[in-house]
This record gives C-alpha cells, structure tokens and sequence, in this order.
C-alpha cells in the first residue's frame, strides 16, 4: 500500500515520517518513533491511557491515524520536561503518590494538563470531568484529584 | 513524636520520577529491531471435541515465520499454579472460549492476525456446562476425567446443628456474586529472545512471580529452567491476574521456534475472555444467635464456578471460607465448599482471594441480625469482635496482633457515623428523588500464603566504596509501591539514607527468590527478610571496623551508618570505608537475609489456615434513586489495621484504590458468560468505576503493632477491596429498606427489589 508522508512537530521538534495509511499516531508513536509513554489500554477510545495533546488539546492517540497529524503539533508526556524541571504536573503526582502501577500515568497527566492550560482555578467537578475519559485500575483516583488540585495551585503561585 | 526516620512517613515512591515522565519500560514498551508478532489462535467453541486442526495455509502465508501447534510442545503440555492442567495448546478438546489452539508468529501484526484467520479448526461439539448446577446435575458430561468437582473443602468445630437449634435466633440466607474481570490497563505482555549460544530464552513479562513462571516455562518447553531468564518488574497492574502464566510460555515457544525476538501483546478483549476471573460464588449461611447479640453458630456452603482449569481454585475456595464467618467469636461452626468446572470464564486469583465473595453475606446476616434486636450495627460488632487469644471460628488461635475492636471504635467516632440521621436528613432534602444510608461493614484478611504453603523470602543487600547499597529481591512492583517500602525499611533498620539505596527486582538471573507477590505478604515476609539481612550484616561490619581502626570488634558499636569505638565515638569509620576495605581485601560486601512465614497452631491442610490478618472496617454513605434504582456511593471510609503503616500514603493508596474497585464489583462489574460466550469485552460493556463515580474517600489508619513483623508490619494490599461491598449493601438497606443479595447491584435489581416490597 502507498505510504503517505507526514511532517508535524513532536514535542516541539520537525519531524517527517512516511507512513501506512491506517497506522495509528499511537503506532507511529511507539512501535516507529520509541516514545513508548502512551500506553495501548484498549486500542479503541475506552480507557485513555494513549492520551496526548494534539494542537494543544488532549485527545485519544488511538483514534487519530497518523496521516491526520500532518502539519499539526503533538505534545506527548516525554515532552512536559524543561531542561530537566518536571512539568508542576508531574511534580504533583509524585508528591501526592498519585501513581501505582503508572501505566495509566502518562495519559492522566496529559489529560490534566488539558484542563491546567485552560485554567488554573478549576473546581472538583472539573477536575473529575477532565480525567473521565482516562481509566485508573489501581489509586481510586483520590490522589490523582489532589495532585490536579496542588498543581493548579503551584501554578497559580506564579511558578 | 515518632520514633522513626523513615517508617510511617509518606515517602515518595522511589519509581515515582521514571513512571510520571513515561520512562519506565514495561515488558509491552519493547520493540526491538527483527521483532516477530505474535498472534493466538482461540477456541471458537465453549466446549468440543478437535476434529481437525489445520493450519496449512497459515504457514503457506508470506511475511509468516512459524505457526505452532500442540505437536510443537516439547515438555508437559499443561500450566497451574496447582495443578498444572490448563493446556499451552489443546490437543484434542476445548473446554472455554480462552483456550489455545495455535501460535503464530509473523513480519507484522496485520500479517500475524490474517494468519491465524486462515487456521482451520473442525469442532465436534460437547454440551455447554454454562452454570455449576448443570455440572452437578445427574448426566452432566464430564469437563474432565475426574468430573465436574474440582475441589472440596469441609471443616467444622463442634456440633453445628445442635448449636442452631439451641440458638434463640436463626437466620439463615443465599447469597450470588458473579465473575469479575482484573482490567489491569496493561493488558498481559512481553517478549521473548533465544540465545542459541548459551541457550539462553530470555523472557520480558510483567507477572507476580517470576521464579513460578521460570519453573512453568522450563516444564513445558522441558528446558534448563536456569537458562530461563523471566524479569517480570514492573508491572502494569497485575490485583492477582498476573499470578498465573498468560504470554510467557507462548513466547518462549515462538522464540525459540524463530531464533527472532517475539512480541505477544494480549487485546483487551483477550485479556477479558482468556486471563483468570474472580470465581463466581454461591453462598448460603445459617447464623445462629443469642436474644443479646451473641454469635452462637455458624454453618456456610459455597459453591464456586471454577471455570475450565485449576489454576489457583482450590486455595480460593479454602480462603473464601476461612473469611466467611468474619473477625467475630462464634460457639459451633460447619463451613463446606465445592468447586465445580464449567466452560464459563476461567475462576482464579484475584485480590480479596475468596473473601469479596462471602462477607458480602456475611456482614449483611450481621446487619440483619442487628436491626432483627434493635442493636446499633457497630454494638453487635463489637460485641462478638474477636480478641488476641481468642479461638477463631475456624479452631485456631489467634496469636498476632488483632485490632479490629479498634477499627469499629474508630469508625464510630467518624463524623459519618455520628451524624449519620443529619447527613442523611439534609441530602434527602437537598436531591428529593434519592433516599440516603449509611452502611458499615468489616472483615478480617488473612496475610500470607497459610499452612503447609512454603512461604519464604530471600534478599540480597550489596555495599561499594562509594557508599551505595543495592538491594535486591525478586518480589515485583506490581503498583503497590513494596519497592519503596522495602526502601523505607532498609535505610530505617541501617539507619542509613534512603536515596543511597538502590533496589532490583523480579529478575530471575539478577535476584534471589522472595516468594510471590500475592496473599498481602510481601512487606511482612520481604521486610523480615530485610531486618535478617541487617541482623547478618552488623557483625560483619563491626569485624571490618576492627580492621580498620585497630579496635577488637568487641569493643566497637554500630550506628547512623558508622563503626564506631564505643568507648570514644569520635573514632568511627562509615560504610563506604567498609565497603572499600571488604573490596580490597577481595572480599566485596555480599549478605543474604532470609524469612519464613510464621504459621497458626493449627494445620487444616492446603493452606488453611492463617497466623496473620489484615483487620478492616468500612462505611459507605449512598444515594439511591427512588426512581431509577440508580445508586451512588458518595462517601467512603476505610479504616485498616495493619499492624504498622511502613508508607502512610501506600496504605491510603491500597484502601483507597481497593475501594474503588470494590465498589466497582458491587454496582457495575459483572463479566457475562451466556453458553460460554463472552458477551462484554471491553470498557463500553464492562462498566469500571471511572473519576466521575468515585467518592470521597478517607483512611484512617489503625495502628496495633505485631511482634512478629518488620517494625510490627502485617499486610494491607487486599482486605481494602473487600468489605466495601456488603457496606454498600448495608447503606442501600439503611436508605430504602431492601436487601439486595446478588452482585452487581444493578439499577434493575434495586428497582425489583423495591417494587417486590412494596
């Protein structure tokens, strides 16, 4: 089958791939470009652990074929680091233990980050909603909602 | 203020950085270069003869490098925990729908999925037994050989009919739960690589137990199980399902087949329909009570659909009933149990072990027997609440710490439990069409592996000049965070600090055997393991500090990471000095420690029973719509004892995610098996608890610290999932007055129920 040429940014770099055209961005992501932090929970939308951002907005990279990211940016956890600063994000889910088996780690943090770029004042149920689309098996979430809180907070502290 | 530096505080995962930064690789993050994909060919049929298995035009396939079938396994063709009957590929008869035919390895995944719809299989179907009443019934095919009872278990302690027809009160009750899916988000996974030099199969698998799955892999490939390499650390999740083999037999297989790398990497609908299920249970109690609240007697027969295999059923039965009559003093006790296969899902090891299964009966009777006197629910607890000393329900004495008086107390003391009637009062006026109760519940969770099961534990701690100490254990990071508690523990007993110590783990060529990380045992069994080692490793400190400083080591003491002369503690030598000293002296600083369980007095064989318990209480406060039949858990309290916290927020962590999944179990989870079909396989039909159903939750942890555990350490990781359950049950009763007595609580079951009282 015809490859398609795909150049988006990744992670704040050019990047150019050829591609099959039913390859997933979750696909390219891991199996081509070793950047394994999205994890395949399902491979069909349901639990969100493959979350990334796409042109600054979380979305399922399971459900986004490659071919579809041309032009556009993708942002995915490998990219939150700055000079060797975790993202406040990140911080915060290591000081409120907000982590157990971490494989649904990555897609939480990404998925929180969407609710942080749109406010750092954001109340219980909004953090709730922000993280309903990504399945946690293991903290019961608790941690998680303290961990979106204290980092708002930080963030808010002028950080 | 506390005697500790690290113990009981809320240290910080030590894994913490890796995972939150998507560094940690997974046994399912690897691809490496000339990788194979692997594919299983299932059984299309719950229960039926193989007429002809062809798999012909698989291999005729371009891009396919090795389709193997039965013939192709060189050793015992079977794995279990137990009984290793659960065949790597059928030979002549499928028994689920999870059952093996064939394996296939190819270029790429596509190429490797169209193999194996070219495999060709030819049934002769068998009756599908889909319920263990039609296993039992007389006529019924045989599932195996030895028929349909898989297992059966009976004990007993005096005269149980004479003490209920001597009981003032009877009550008596049946109780249906229903299979359970882990739904770990990383579904089962590795690679695997063959080293024709060496012979070397080298295994990439997140389990929990890598030394059982490098004994399972040797039997059944009948190889050196010394050149097997399983590492299992970490893993995505694992509450018991990844306690039995999935892909690593299959791996091995391929890999050896190919001489190439080989991924398998289950779907989701896989994971569902193919990995070990919380067995469902059927329960019946007869409890026999005094007019003022004494227990008298208790009699409970659970039948168990086991499923096709033995896995680990035996031991689950045997536990569901040493947890059935709860932490509570009883006269005469008679508990039966019977497994039975079926060609449902697979029943095995999930966290709770048997337990979910009972107590949500039993702490419902108690409810029942409670409100039949007029007692307060936590009174009656209380009451009969056992006490160290005391003989269990079981026969046994209970001779570890025991604190569940203290968690009722505290539970009672709760802001939800005082002011239950005005919380309820105000969110009735507040959402007009739900009505709202309050439900408690406890339990006790037995720690460890039990009788005549070898329970051990073996670490290894390494010094070099530079001061760092590995630790290493096979235990595995299943998410529980045991690495850092073993951390904790270590840097506390050597007083010594933590970010000096790094620790390896689930390796079966780099670590030594700890046992399995199931049972809640891992931080009492490793900690001891940890605290022999530093035990081992002092003495040889001081006679190192004797060569160092010139001092006999008679007169030389050890502290805060130093030797020092104890008459004149200004000369000291620390560690890393030591360590430099043993290198040169060729002599590197290595020591083991090792641990056995602790047993009870008594041996009722096959594990039963247990000399260490987790003692839990639980309230839930729910909403349930009157409309609907739609209930919501908005409040929840978990109040373990655990001997002692070793991580304050690794115990928060395990109630509260045990929690969650329990209330999952109770209102939503039910995997559906209809004539061996599976009907639900993924998360759009299989209903978890997302953040948008969970409740507010709080721990309140419990301290009684047991003698015989790493700074009065028990266990903690199951019993938080557990009496959740008949908590939610008891609430739901408190709001609207019915007893639901079958899981899931559906929004249909609720609504029925409320309509047949009416």
């Amino acid at each position: 089958m015809k490859e398609i040429v795909v150049t988006f940014r990744l992670n704040g770099k050019e990047t150019t791939v050829s591609v099959p055209p039913a390859l997933t961005l979750l696909k390219l992501l891991r199996e081509r470009l070793g950047l394994t932090g999205a994890k395949p929970g399902c491979e069909r939308g349901e639990c969100g652990a493959c979350t990334v951002h796409l042109d600054g907005a979380p979305v399922n990279s399971c459900l986004v074929l490659a071919a579809q990211v041309d032009g556009r940016e993708v942002v995915t956890v490998e990219g939150l680091e700055r000079g060797g600063e975790l993202h406040p994000l990140q911080e915060a889910f290591i000081e409120e233990s907000a982590i157990q088996c971490g494989y649904c780690t990555p897609g939480m943090v990404m998925a929180a980050k969407g609710l942080l770029d749109r406010t750092l004042d954001p109340s219980p149920e909004e953090i709730r909603r922000a993280v309903s689309g990504n399945i946690c098996r293991c903290t019961g979430y608790t941690k998680i909602f303290a961990a979106v809180r204290s980092a708002a907070e930080k963030m808010r502290g002028g950080a | 203020m506390s005697e500790f530096t690290y113990i009981g505080k809320k240290v910080p995962r030590i894994d913490a950085r890796e995972k939150v930064t998507g560094k940690t690789r997974y046994s399912t993050d690897l691809y490496p270069a000339g990788m194979l994909w692997g594919k299983v060919k299932w059984s299309d049929r719950a229960h039926a003869r193989i007429v002809r298995l062809d798999v012909s035009r698989a291999r005729e396939l371009p891009g396919v490098a090795a389709v193997l079938t039965h013939e192709d396994v060189p050793g015992h063709n079977g794995f279990g925990i137990i009984t290793p009957n659960w065949p790597v590929l059928c030979v002549d008869r499928v028994r689920y729908r999870g059952d093996a035919l064939a394996l296939v390895a190819a270029e790429d995944e596509e190429t490797a999925e169209r193999a194996v719809s070219l495999i060709e299989v030819e049934y002769d179907p068998l009756p599908v037994i889909d319920t263990p009443e039609q296993a039992l019934a007389p006529g019924a095919v045989a599932i195996h050989e030895n028929g349909n009872v898989m297992h059966t278990m009976e004990l007993f302690k005096g005269d149980v009919e004479r003490a209920l027809a001597a009981s003032e009160l009877v009550l008596e009750r049946t109780y249906a739960t229903q299979f359970m899916e882990h739904a770990y988000i990383e579904t089962e996974g590795g690679l695997a690589v063959h080293d024709p030099e060496t012979g070397v199969i080298t295994i990439w698998c997140g389990d929990q137990y890598a030394f059982r799955d490098q004994l399972q892999v040797a039997r059944s490939l009948d190889w050196d199980p010394l050149k097997i390499r399983v590492i299992g650390s970490p893993t995505g999740g694992a509450f018991g399902g990844k306690d039995e083999i999935s892909v690593q037999i299959h791996l091995a297989l391929l890999a050896v087949r190919t001489g190439r790398p080989v991924r398998l990497h289950w779907t989701r609908e896989e994971s569902i329909r193919v990995g070990p299920k919380r067995h469902a249970m059927t329960t019946t109690f007869r409890i026999g009570a005094g007019r003022d609240g004494t227990l008298r007697a208790i009699d409970v027969k659970v039948v168990a659909n086991t499923g096709a295999y033995d896995t680990i059923a035996a031991p689950v039965l045997n536990l569901a009933l040493e947890s059935s009559p709860g932490p509570y003093r009883y006269g005469d006790s008679h508990f039966l149990g019977v497994a039975v296969y079926t060609n449902n899902a697979m029943g095995g090891e999930f966290r709770g072990f048997g337990a979910p299964q009972v107590v949500f009966g039993v702490e419902q009777e108690l409810d029942r027997l409670a409100e039949e006197l007029g007692m307060d629910p936590i009174d009656l607890r209380l009451l009969n609440a056992v006490e160290l000393g005391d003989v269990s329900a079981l026969g046994h004495e209970l001779r570890t710490s025991v604190g569940i008086k203290e968690t009722l107390e505290a539970a009672r003391e709760n802001d939800l439990w005082r002011r239950r009637e005005a919380i309820k009062a105000e969110l009735d006026a507040a959402f007009p069409h739900r009505r709202h109760g309050v439900g408690v519940a406890s339990e006790w969770h037995a720690v460890g592996l039990g009788v005549g099961i070898p329970d051990f534990s073996n670490i290894v701690l390494e010094f070099d000049s530079e001061g760092r100490i590995t630790m290493r254990t096979g235990a595995i990071e299943i998410g529980q965070g045991n690495l850092t508690a073993y951390a904790q523990m270590l840097a506390e007993a050597l007083e010594y600090p933590i970010d000096r110590i790094e620790v390896i783990h689930g390796d079966t060529f780099e670590t030594p055997d700890s046992g399995t990380v199931t049972a809640s045992r891992s931080i009492l069994i490793n900690g001891n393991a940890i605290l022999d080692a530093v035990a081992r490793l002092k003495p040889v400190l001081l006679e190192l500090g004797a060569e160092v400083l010139g001092v006999p080591a008679a007169d030389l003491v050890y502290g805060g990471g130093r030797v020092s002369v104890a008459a004149d503690p200004g000369r000291s030598v620390d560690i890393p000095a030591l360590a430099a000293r043993a290198e040169a002296a060729e002599r590197p600083l290595k020591i083991t420690g090792a641990a056995i369980m602790a047993v009870a007095d008594k041996d009722y064989g096959e594990g039963l029973p247990h000399n260490y318990y987790t003692y839990i209480t639980q309230m839930a406060l729910v909403g349930v719509d009157t409309g609907t039949g739609e209930v919501s858990l908005i409040r929840a309290i978990s109040v373990p004892e655990m001997g002692r916290a070793i991580n304050v927020h690794g115990v928060e962590g395990q109630c509260e995610g045990g929690l969650v999944m329990g209330q999952g179990y109770t209102l939503y989870e039910e995997v559906v098996v209809r004539e061996g079909r599976f009907l639900n396989t993924g998360f759009t039909t299989y209903i978890l608890p997302t953040s948008l159903d969970v409740p507010e939750q709080e721990t309140i942890i419990v301290e009684k610290p047991e003698k015989t555990g790493p700074f009065g350490a028990k266990g903690v990781g199951e019993a938080g999932t557990v009496p959740i359950t008949p908590a939610i049950a008891n609430a739901i009763h408190d709001a609207v007055g019915v007893r639901l007595t079958e899981l899931p609580i559906t929004p249909e079951r609720v609504l029925a129920a409320m309509r047949e009282r009416l």
